[in-house]
């Protein structure tokens, strides 16, 4: 099993990427990369989803009042 | 009468949080430190909005701007922190108190295990959604080199993660053994 993998992973590192690295990189097979980048993409998304803390409401609202007396000045 | 650019301006910024927070906490590991990186990275921005070339990606210059900001802070504390890499493997296990992030443990620590330069690219390119070309704009390299980086990082966390075999890049057992002592 561990040799199987050990192949594709030869096989793959003999093409060239779809994002044009070189032949001689070692390169994951497709199956690898998508499992990473699902998981990469998962935990991201989770913390994408949080709220945004009122710190930057705060902050932004404030600009918006300067803004208005730096108009009204 | 008078032109109100601020309005537009607010929202723009205030949509660009969550996606500055999440690779912020990525990249720092850290939720505290991540927050006020995107509250620099804000004030930042308010103070040079007239170097922001209207039309271009208002995201890409806000993540340039928190990423050099990062790296600053980086150096710095490089300085008065004696092993940042170690520390920053500990700092990740933060939240273990929601069910969810337990999910992600492993994949965090795994990230937390990448040289920064690699993460960086990893999270620009496969997670925040930017083209190789703009995560190299926002960088300051190549194109190749954010490339590399990328395909280093995926070859890294594979390993790690055991989603393949690797036996060059080091014992996985060992390394899982020591992250969880």
């Amino acid at each position: 099993m561990t040799v199987d993998k050990g192949n594709k992973l030869a096989r793959a590192g003999l093409e060239n990427g779809p994002d044009g690295t070189l032949a001689t990189d070692p390169k994951l097979d497709s199956g690898s990369q998508k499992r990473i980048g699902d998981q990469l993409r998962a935990m991201y998304d989770e913390l994408m989803q949080q709220p945004v803390p009122d710190r930057f409401r705060d902050l932004l609202d404030q600009l918006d009042k300067n803004g208005q007396k730096d108009r009204s000045q | 009468m008078t032109s109100e650019p601020e309005p537009e301006l607010r929202e723009a910024l205030l949509a660009a949080v969550p996606s500055l927070r999440a690779f912020a906490i990525s990249l720092s590991g850290q939720v505290d430190r991540a927050d006020d990186l995107v509250q620099d990275t804000l004030l930042r921005a308010l103070s040079n909005l007239h170097r922001f070339e209207p039309g271009t990606n208002l995201n890409a210059w806000l993540f340039t701007i928190l990423r050099n900001l990062f790296h600053s802070e980086y150096r710095k504390r490089r300085r008065e922190v004696e092993d940042p890499d170690g520390s920053y493997a500990g700092r990740l296990k933060v939240q273990p108190e929601q069910g969810s992030h337990l999910d992600f443990e492993d994949f965090r620590s795994a990230l937390a295990q990448l040289p920064s330069d690699q993460r960086e690219a990893l999270l620009l390119v496969g997670a925040s959604g930017f083209s190789y070309e703009e995560a190299a704009n926002i960088c300051g390299c190549a194109i190749g080199t954010v490339k590399s980086r990328v395909n280093r990082a995926r070859l890294r966390l594979a390993s790690v993660l055991n989603v393949t075999d690797i036996d060059d890049l080091g014992p996985d057992s060992m390394t899982r053994a020591a992250l969880q002592g």
